[in-house]
């Protein structure tokens, strides 16, 4: 089926073929044949332009990175050491930082609320976000249009500009410097984009499967999360993605919603350990390499989804 | 099921028309534990500002007194507030023309990477998990003038003429941040971008070339039209994030030395909870959302505009 699918994106006429061959192919190769396989070699050959691409991309990546890499390498070393000679490398690979990390400041307990805040904001957005974009694409006309553009303009008010109010309210009902307030404050600043994001993909499931669904006898509710939430996941896991992303890096919203009486979050708390007169650099350079280690194994595991997630991102805007 | 078959079918008939507002109604139950969410979290506070923006506000009291246009006029007229606008404009418009251009170069060179494109565009990814904060957090360090490595490299190489005090001199600070905002390989945007390039069929690109075009022609009459839907997401994006630009200057100077490098978002900031003048706060909020909005629909229209006549 796929193969009639697919016409012609390649000079390769056959892709599958090609590749089943690759293997088979290798070992001949290995074997010293010099069979001239004009597709193929189109493929193999690197050419002058791609290999300065390449070489191109990985100086900038080095050169980028570059600040990641210094922080590793200080995270090993003394903080006398670090201030007597700032390039120097470390001697030896040793962790006490990251243990007084985790003994001497608030950083366990900081580590614990921003997975608390990152994972519930989540969990509420993917229950409440699908339904309330699909919501909106069936009621139709212009209450439908008119929900849209208002979930629309929230992507236009950062949190500065709503920012002292809230903190005034949850000041009265006594939920400031708590995790809710900052769960709340983040549930509303995803919406705009979340509500765009699911809405366009939204549009794209035939409404027949749903009747169909119903005629059968299940009502809205069930037709919705049987139905229809399976197939918006690819919409789901880039929205999931991404955002895990945003709520684990965020550092204006805890800094406003969270005071000392709170631990903070892990950037809340690094930031507290630059004092005003002398800064733990050792512990910081390690709290920040810390800190990365889940954004790096949360992309790694879903990096395909991410590429692909974007490209959904990008179809509508 | 039993009760469908028992329904008389002219009743079937008058009930259609309630169905669909029945209808209606549960898909607008759907909606509401979100809206609820985004109206008092987004739309109700935004609201409160402009009531607080009218205000002598201090943040704390119970009580605050009505002042009218005070605040704005005080703000429209104190050079504080015209130096935050003006690094607004330079860092949020600089950065979102710097950060496209290099998203749109790195996805240049990904577009022409065959072999192990997987890992060359993870690697451009990479950088892009490091958050705002860290990034500046290492820096700050880095740019230290006694004990950091940028100085200390200098001083090694024999430049110690070059050695400047980064964040603390007044003529190059906001310099420094809009490099540092923009010392990335641009993530998203060069995901974006890619993601574009190769939807570009190759039949115009190769058409061109028959036609004799060489690779710059090429780029500029076949490819960068058809990219005007990413730059319009990818510019009005950028833009809006510039705008609110705040971890950096936060971490990295405070707004200092002085008042020299303060941002607007830093200014509402820093004035509303800082300086316990919530109302006057409120009404340089109030400006940021203007701008906000108006740039949006600005560079939205003016974009997209482009994007019909390609």
């Amino acid at each position: 089926m796929s193969s009639t699918t697919i016409p012609t994106n390649t000079t390769v006429p056959v892709a599958g073929a090609e590749l089943t061959d690759g293997t088979k192919r290798k070992v001949r190769d290995m074997a010293g044949c010099f069979i001239k396989r004009k597709a193929a070699k189109e493929k193999e050959r690197y050419t002058v332009g791609e290999v300065v691409c390449m070489a191109v991309v990985a100086l900038l990546f080095c050169v980028v990175a570059f600040p990641v890499f210094y922080a590793l390498a200080q995270s090993f070393r003394t903080y006398s050491e670090i201030t007597i000679d700032p390039m120097g490398l470390p001697t030896r690979i040793s962790f006490d930082n990251y243990a007084r990390l985790f003994q001497d400041t608030a950083f366990p307990q900081a580590t614990l609320n921003t997975v608390i805040i990152t994972v519930t904001t989540l969990l509420i957005l993917v229950v409440i976000l699908p339904m309330a974009a699909y919501g909106i694409e069936r009621i139709g006309g212009r209450s439908s249009r008119a929900l849209y553009l208002l979930f629309l303009a929230g992507l236009m008010i950062p949190f500065q500009v709503r920012m002292i109010p809230i903190v005034k309210t949850f000041n009265t009902i006594g939920l400031y410097s708590t995790l809710t307030s900052v769960i709340l404050v983040h549930l509303g600043g995803a919406a705009g984009f979340g509500i765009l994001l699911y809405c366009s993909f939204i549009k794209g499931v035939p409404v027949e499967v749903e009747e169909a669904a119903e005629v059968d006898g299940a009502g809205k509710l069930r037709t919705f999360w049987q139905v229809v939430f399976p197939m918006l996941m690819p919409v789901t896991s880039a929205f999931v993605i991404t955002n895990s992303l945003s709520f684990w890096n965020d550092y204006f919203i805890p800094l406003v919603m969270l005071d000392s009486s709170s631990a903070g979050t892990i950037n809340v708390a690094i930031n507290r350990m630059m004092g005003l007169l002398t800064s733990q650099w050792e512990l910081i350079y390690a709290g920040a390499i810390l800190s990365l280690i889940p954004s790096v194994i949360i992309f790694a595991a879903f990096q395909r989804y991410f590429i692909k997630g974007m490209a959904v991102g990008a179809v509508k805007g | 099921m039993a009760s469908t078959t028992a329904t008389p079918k002219s009743a079937a008939q008058r009930s259609r028309k309630y169905m669909a507002r029945r209808n209606k109604i549960t898909m607008f139950l759907f909606v509401v534990p979100m809206l609820v969410v985004f109206l008092c979290m987004v739309i109700l506070p935004s609201l409160q500002s402009l009531q607080l923006s009218f205000t002598d506000w201090d943040g704390i009291s119970d009580t605050y007194d009505w002042v009218g246009f005070d605040n704005y006029v005080d703000m429209l007229t104190s050079g504080r507030f015209w130096n935050a606008v003006r690094n607004t404009l330079i860092l949020g418009i600089g950065s979102a023309f710097v950060i496209n251009l290099i998203s749109l170069g790195m996805a240049l060179l990904l577009d022409h990477i065959h072999h192990f494109s997987g890992f060359f565009r993870t690697i451009v990814y990479l950088p892009a998990l490091v958050s705002a904060f860290i990034a500046s957090t290492i820096w700050k360090y880095m740019l230290n003038y006694n004990f950091g490595a940028v100085n200390s490299m200098l001083r090694k190489a024999g430049l110690a003429g070059l050695t400047r005090d980064w964040l603390g001199d007044q003529h190059i600070v906001i310099w420094v941040l809009l490099f540092l905002i923009c010392f990335t390989l641009g993530g998203n945007t060069t995901l974006i971008y890619l993601s574009n390039l190769q939807s570009v069929p190759q039949e115009l690109v190769e058409a061109a070339k028959v036609d004799g075009a060489n690779a710059w022609q090429v780029f500029r009459n076949v490819t960068w039209p058809m990219l005007a839907g990413s730059v319009t997401v990818n510019f009005t994006l950028s833009l809006i994030a510039g705008w609110a630009i705040f971890d950096q200057v936060q971490v990295l100077t405070s707004g200092g030395p002085g008042f020299v490098s303060e941002t607007m978002a830093f200014f509402v900031y820093r004035v509303g909870f800082g300086e316990y003048r919530a109302g006057f706060g409120s009404a340089a909020a109030v400006i940021l959302f203007v701008v906000v909005m108006i740039s949006t629909v600005i560079s939205n229209k003016f974009l997209r505009d482009r994007e019909i006549q390609a």
